[in-house]
C-alpha cells in the first residue's frame, strides 16, 4: 500500500539515491531521475504527486522544469532544493508557486517532513477544488 | 501528520454535524484559508529560525562558513516572501507595497553578501623582474615579493615567470567554475572530514579537467621560451603558487597549496592545473573557513622559476618563532632539495646564527640525514640515499651559514620583520632565495613547563616546542586519511612526520605530537597559529603513545605525561579572529535583516514601506495575518466558527476558535465555558494552569525592577502588551484532538500546539517561547532555566537566540496529555521568573517548588 508518489529529480546520484531509498523504506512510493527532461518524461508515464527538484542541473534547469510541470499538472506540489543558495532563484521558484525551496544540505528528515506537508496540501487542496483524491492505490 | 491531515480525515469520515452545503462551503473556505495562515507561520519560524542562526554564529567566537551565511541568509529571506505569498493570499491587495518593500532589503542583503571581487586588470602572463612593479593583486604576495628580493636587494632568485592571477580568473571564468565550487562548498559538511575531502576532491577535479584558453598558452610558452636554464642541465621549472592573501600577517597558509617541482618545460600546463587546484586542497579550504576567509575571495598566481638543483637546502628564520626576544638566525638545513625541511618529513641540522656584528656560529646540531630529495632525471623529485660519508656532515659549511644569516637578516631589515627564507645551494654552492615571508611569531609567552610534580606519570620527555602550551586528550594515531576521517573533537593527534596534508585536523585537535620534525614545518606554523600545543620530534619514544590513551601533553615543557594532569590557569589562546572578511560580510547580512524597526501595531508608521528588515518584514506578516485571520471582520468568514471568549467564573482574556468539533453543540451566546470544550489536550493544559495557585509575582529587588522598566521604555511594543488589542488576545484553536494557543502572558509571548489522538505516531507536542521584559542575559537565564524543566518532561529543547524550542514526537496520548499539562503549570508559574534570574538563591528557590509541583501534578483527567 503506496499513500504517494514521490519522483526526486537531481543530477547528483548519491543524494538522489540516498533519498529514493529512504523514502521508499517508509513506504513511499518514490523514484528517481537525473534531469528535468527525464521528470517530463517521466510525468507522462507515471503520476506523481510530489516533485523533489534540484534547481541547477545540466540541460533542463529546475525552474525551467517547474515552470513545465506547474503548466502541464498544476496539482502536482513541487519541493526546490539548491545547492547554490540565491535569494533570487527562490523567490522565482515561489512565484511559480513551489511548495517551498530548501537549501542543501537539508537533512533528510526534514526533507521528508516537507514532502509529507506538501503531499498534504496537495490533497487538500484537490478536495477543495472537487478533483478526486489522488491516487490511493 | 499535521493539522492539514487532521481536515482531511475529518471531512473524509468525521460525522458532518447538521448544516447544508453552505456550511461545508464555509468550513473548506476557512481550512484554505487556515491552510495559508499556518504555512504563514510555518515560513515564520523558518525565517526566525534561520535569523536566530546567523545572529547565534555572529556571538560565537569562531567564523562560520561564508556558505552557512549565505545560505542562512537566503533562507531567511526566501520564507519572508513566502509570508508575504501567503498574507497575500489571505488578503488580496490589501498590503501593497510589501513586495517593494521586500525587493529593496532582498538588494542589499545580496549586497551584504558580496560576490567575488574583479579580477586584476594586467597582462596575463609577467616576467618575475617586472613582478615587483605589477603589484600583489596580480601576482600575487609571493612572487611579487621574490621580484622586491632580486629587484631590491639583488639577491639570486631562480630566473623565471609568473602566471597571474588574471590568468586564474580566466581559467576560472571560461570553465564557469566559480557557480560549481560556489554550489559543492554549500552543500558540503566542512566539519566532517570525509565531507571535506570529498568536496575538495571534486572542486579539484574541475581544475584537473579545466580548458587552458589558448591566448594564456601562448603567453605562457612565449614566456617560457626566453627562458635560460639556471644551470648546464635543460631547463625545468618550479611551479609555485602565490595565492591572494598568501603570507599575509596572521593568515599564513603555511604549506597548504602545492608547489610543482621539476616540471617538463613542455608539461606546464598540467602542473599549473595541479597548482591553481591546491587553492582547494583540504587543508587550504579548512584553513579558509577556519581563519574566516571567503572562498570566492581566493586567486592564485603561479610562478615558473627555473628549477635549482639543489646541493643543500633548508628554511632560514631570522627570529626564534617561540622565543623572539632572543637574536639570531635559525637555519634548519638538509641535504638537496629543501622539501624534507620544508615538509618536516625528516630530522635535518640545525644551527644558530647571532646576528653579531659580526655575526657569529653560535650553535650547530648535525642530524643523521639518510635521505634527501633530488631532482628525478625524466621528471619530479625522489627521495634517494645519502652518500655515507655525508649523513653526519654538516649540510652548511660556517661560511655558508654566515652568507645565508646575512641575507636573511638584509631581508628582515628590508622587509620590516622577522623573516621565514626558503633558500637552496646550487651545485656550485650559489645561494638562491626561493620564497621569504613574514614569519608569524607566537608571541613571547612564557613556555616553560606547565605541569609539574607528576615525574611518576611521565612518558616521554624531550623534543622540540613547536607550539607552546599544554593540553590532554586521547591518543589517535593519524597516518592515512582513513585515520584522519575517524579524528574526533579533543583528540590528540599524534603522527609520524608532521605533514601539511594533517592540518584540517588540528582546528578540532587538543595537542599535536609527532615522532619527527620540528619547530620550522609547515604543520608547526598551523599549530602556531591556531594554538594547539604541538610537541614534534619526540623521537622513537613517541610511538610508545598507545591509541585511546589519555596524556597530558606539555608542549612548553617537552614532556607527556599519562592520563588527565590538572594544567595551571593560562589565557585561552582565542581560535577564532574577531574580524574576518566573512564575519564582516555575516554582521552586515544581519544589520539588513535583524533590526526590529516596527514595534507597535497600533503606531501609524506600521506599514509595509516602513519595513526596512527581514525581521520588519515578517512582523508586518506575522501581526496582519492574525489579524486577518481573527478580527470580527474575518470572523465573518466563518460564523459557525467564530471565537468566543472563554468564561470562568468570569469572562477571560482568552478566546476559543473551533476548528471543527472542539465544543459541544449547540453553543449560544459570546461565552464558551470550559465544560463545553471537548478538546482533549485544552483540558489538559488547563488543568496545568490551575491545579497550583500561583502565588503572584516574586518580589523584585530594585535592580530587577530596573531592568524591567527600562526594557520596557526602550520596546513600547513590550508595553502594548497590556494593552486589550484584538491582536494581543489569547487564542486557543482547538479541535476534539488538536490545540494551538497563542499567547502573550505578560511580556513573554508563548506558542503550544499539540495533537493527540490515539495513534501515538500522529502526536506532536511543541512548544516555544520567547520574549520577557528583562536584560538579554536574565532572558537567557530564565531559558536555561526552563530548559532544564522540559528536558526533564521529556522533550528535545533547542534554544537559538532569545527564542526556546521544544518538542515531542510520537508519543502516546497519556503521556502526551501529561506534557501538555505540564506546560500550563510551567507557562503559569515561570511568569516574571526573568527578575529573579540574578539571585542564585531565589533561582534555587523556585527551582526545589517547580520541581516539586511538578512531581506533584495528578494525571490529566482523560489521560
Amino acid at each position: 500500500m503506496s499513500p504517494f508518489k514521490v519522483l526526486v529529480v537531481d543530477d547528483e546520484r548519491d543524494f538522489l539515491e540516498s533519498l529514493v531509498r529512504r523514502l521508499q523504506r517508509r513506504s513511499v512510493d518514490a523514484a528517481g531521475v537525473t534531469s528535468g527532461e527525464a521528470a517530463l518524461e517521466h510525468l507522462k508515464v507515471h503520476k506523481a504527486d510530489v516533485v523533489v527538484l534540484d534547481v541547477k542541473m545540466p540541460g533542463m534547469n529546475g525552474i525551467e522544469a517547474l515552470r513545465h510541470i506547474k503548466q502541464l499538472y498544476p496539482e502536482v506540489e513541487v519541493i526546490l532544493l539548491t545547492g547554490h543558495a540565491s535569494v533570487e532563484s527562490g523567490v522565482e521558484g515561489l512565484a511559480l508557486e513551489a511548495f517551498d525551496y530548501l537549501i542543501k544540505p537539508v537533512k533528510l528528515d526534514e526533507l521528508i517532513e516537507r514532502i509529507m506537508e506538501a503531499f498534504d496540501r496537495r490533497k487538500v487542496v484537490g478536495e477543495l477544488a472537487g478533483s478526486p483524491p489522488p491516487d490511493q492505490s | 501528520m499535521n493539522l492539514v491531515d487532521h481536515f482531511r480525515r475529518l471531512f473524509a469520515q468525521g460525522p458532518q454535524p447538521p448544516g447544508t452545503e453552505e456550511v461545508e462551503r464555509l468550513r473548506g473556505e476557512f481550512a484554505a484559508r487556515y491552510r495559508c495562515f499556518r504555512d504563514l507561520l510555518s515560513a515564520n519560524q523558518r525565517a526566525l529560525e534561520a535569523l536566530a542562526e546567523l545572529e547565534q554564529a555572529q556571538a560565537g567566537d569562531y567564523s562560520p562558513p561564508m556558505a552557512f551565511v549565505r545560505g542562512r541568509a537566503t533562507a531567511t529571506a526566501v520564507n519572508v516572501f513566502r509570508m508575504i505569498q501567503n498574507l497575500e493570499a489571505l488578503a488580496p491587495d490589501r498590503y501593497p507595497g510589501l513586495r517593494e518593500s521586500f525587493k529593496a532589503v532582498q538588494a542589499s542583503v545580496e549586497a551584504a553578501l558580496g560576490s567575488a571581487p574583479a579580477p586584476a586588470e594586467g597582462p596575463l602572463v609577467l616576467p618575475l623582474t617586472e613582478a615587483a612593479a605589477s603589484g600583489e593583486a596580480l601576482a600575487g604576495p609571493k612572487m611579487a615579493v621574490l621580484g622586491r628580493v632580486a629587484a631590491e636587494l639583488g639577491l639570486a632568485v631562480p630566473p623565471g615567470l609568473v602566471i597571474t592571477t588574471r590568468a586564474y580568473a580566466l581559467v576560472v571564468e571560461r570553465g564557469g567554475l566559480a557557480e560549481e565550487i560556489a554550489r559543492l562548498l554549500q552543500i558540503a559538511d566542512l566539519e566532517r572530514m570525509d565531507s571535506l575531502l570529498a568536496t575538495c576532491s571534486q572542486i579539484q577535479g574541475l581544475f584537473m579537467r579545466a580548458e587552458i584558453p589558448p591566448e594564456l598558452s601562448q603567453a605562457v610558452e612565449e614566456g617560457l621560451a626566453a627562458l635560460a636554464p639556471a644551470g648546464p642541465e635543460p631547463l625545468r621549472l618550479a611551479m609555485r603558487s602565490s595565492a591572494q592573501g598568501e603570507d599575509a600577517k596572521g593568515t599564513s597558509f603555511a604549506g597548504q597549496f602545492t608547489s610543482e617541482l621539476n616540471v617538463e618545460p613542455t608539461r606546464w600546463d598540467e602542473a599549473y592545473r595541479g597548482v591553481i587546484a591546491s587553492l582547494y586542497s583540504p587543508p587550504a579550504v579548512s584553513y579558509r573557513r577556519h581563519m574566516g576567509l571567503r572562498d570566492e575571495d581566493a586567486a592564485m598566481a603561479v610562478g615558473c622559476l627555473a628549477m635549482i638543483p639543489a646541493q643543500a637546502g633548508g628554511v632560514a628564520y631570522t627570529a626564534d618563532p617561540l622565543d623572539p626576544a632572543t637574536p639570531g638566525v635559525l637555519i634548519s638545513s638538509c641535504w638537496g632539495l629543501p622539501k624534507a625541511v620544508v615538509d618536516g618529513s625528516w630530522d635535518c641540522d640545525q644551527f644558530r646564527v647571532s646576528p653579531g656584528p659580526p655575526p657569529r656560529l653560535a650553535e650547530s646540531q648535525v642530524a643523521a640525514k639518510e635521505r634527501r630529495y633530488v631532482c628525478d632525471p625524466v621528471e619530479g623529485v625522489l627521495p634517494t640515499l645519502v652518500e655515507p660519508e655525508l649523513i653526519r656532515s654538516p649540510s652548511l659549511s660556517r661560511s655558508q651559514a654566515l652568507e645565508l644569516a646575512q641575507a636573511a637578516l638584509k631581508l628582515q631589515e628590508h622587509f620590516g620583520g622577522p623573516q621565514d627564507v626558503e633558500w637552496a645551494l646550487d651545485q656550485g654552492g650559489k645561494l638562491y632565495i626561493l620564497q621569504c615571508r613574514p614569519l608569524p611569531s607566537g608571541g613571547a609567552e612564557d613556555h616553560g613547563a606547565l605541569v609539574s610534580g607528576a615525574e611518576d606519570q611521565l612518558i616521554l620527555r624531550g623534543g622540540i616546542t613547536a607550539s607552546p602550551g599544554a593540553a590532554a586528550g586521547k591518543v589517535r594515531w593519524v597516518q592515512t586519511g582513513g585515520d584522519a576521517v575517524s579524528f574526533e573533537e579533543g583528540e590528540v593527534l599524534a603522527v609520524e612526520q608532521p605533514l601539511p596534508r594533517w592540518a584540517p585536523l588540528l582546528g578540532r585537535a587538543a595537542a599535536l605530537v609527532g615522532v619527527k620534525g620540528g619547530a620550522a614545518g609547515h604543520l608547526a606554523s598551523v599549530a602556531r597559529e591556531f594554538g594547539v600545543p604541538a610537541l614534534l620530534g619526540v623521537g622513537p619514544g613517541g610511538r610508545d603513545l598507545a591509541p585511546g590513551q589519555e596524556v597530558t601533553v606539555d608542549a612548553g615543557g617537552r614532556a607527556v605525561y599519562a592520563g588527565r594532569l590538572p594544567l595551571p590557569g593560562r589565557p585561552a589562546m582565542d581560535k577564532g579572529l574577531p574580524d574576518t572578511p566573512v564575519r564582516r560580510a555575516l554582521a552586515q547580512v544581519i544589520a539588513q535583516a535583524a533590526p526590529l524597526n516596527l514595534l507597535d501595531p497600533e503606531d501609524p508608521h506600521f506599514t509595509p514601506a516602513a519595513c526596512r528588515t527581514l525581521h520588519d518584514l515578517t512582523r508586518f506578516c506575522h501581526q496582519k495575518a492574525v489579524e486577518e485571520m481573527f478580527s470580527l471582520a474575518a470572523q465573518e468568514h466563518f460564523p459557525l466558527n467564530a471565537a468566543r471568549q472563554l468564561y470562568y467564573h468570569a469572562p477571560m482574556q482568552w478566546w476559543v476558535i473551533d476548528l471543527d468539533d472542539g465544543v459541544r453543540r449547540p453553543l449560544s451566546g459570546k461565552y464558551v465555558r470550559p465544560e463545553d470544550i471537548l478538546c482533549a489536550p485544552f483540558h489538559a493544559f488547563w488543568e496545568g494552569l490551575l491545579e497550583i495557585p500561583w502565588q503572584g509575582p516574586p518580589p523584585l529587588d530594585a535592580k530587577g525592577m530596573a531592568s524591567v522598566m527600562f526594557q520596557a521604555t526602550a520596546n513600547p511594543a513590550l508595553a502594548t502588551g497590556v494593552k486589550s488589542s484584538l491582536a494581543e488576545r489569547n487564542y486557543f484553536l482547538i479541535t476534539k484532538e488538536f490545540l494551538n494557543l497563542q499567547s502573550r502572558v505578560g511580556f513573554h509571548f508563548s506558542s503550544l500546539e499539540a495533537m493527540v489522538t490515539p495513534q501515538a505516531v500522529d502526536n506532536l507536542v511543541s512548544f516555544c517561547f520567547r520574549g520577557g521584559a528583562a536584560d538579554p542575559a536574565r532572558r537567557r537565564a530564565r531559558l536555561a532555566f526552563l530548559e532544564e524543566f522540559l528536558a526533564g518532561l521529556g522533550m528535545a529543547v533547542s534554544i537559538k537566540g532569545d527564542a526556546l524550542l521544544a518538542r515531542a514526537e510520537e508519543l502516546p496520548a497519556p503521556e502526551c496529555l501529561a506534557m501538555v499539562k505540564a506546560l500550563g503549570y510551567l507557562i503559569m508559574h515561570t511568569r516574571q521568573l526573568d527578575m529573579i534570574m540574578a539571585s542564585p538563591q531565589r533561582v534555587e528557590h523556585y527551582r526545589t517548588k517547580i520541581a516539586a509541583d511538578l512531581a506533584a501534578l495528578g494525571p490529566p483527567a482523560g489521560a
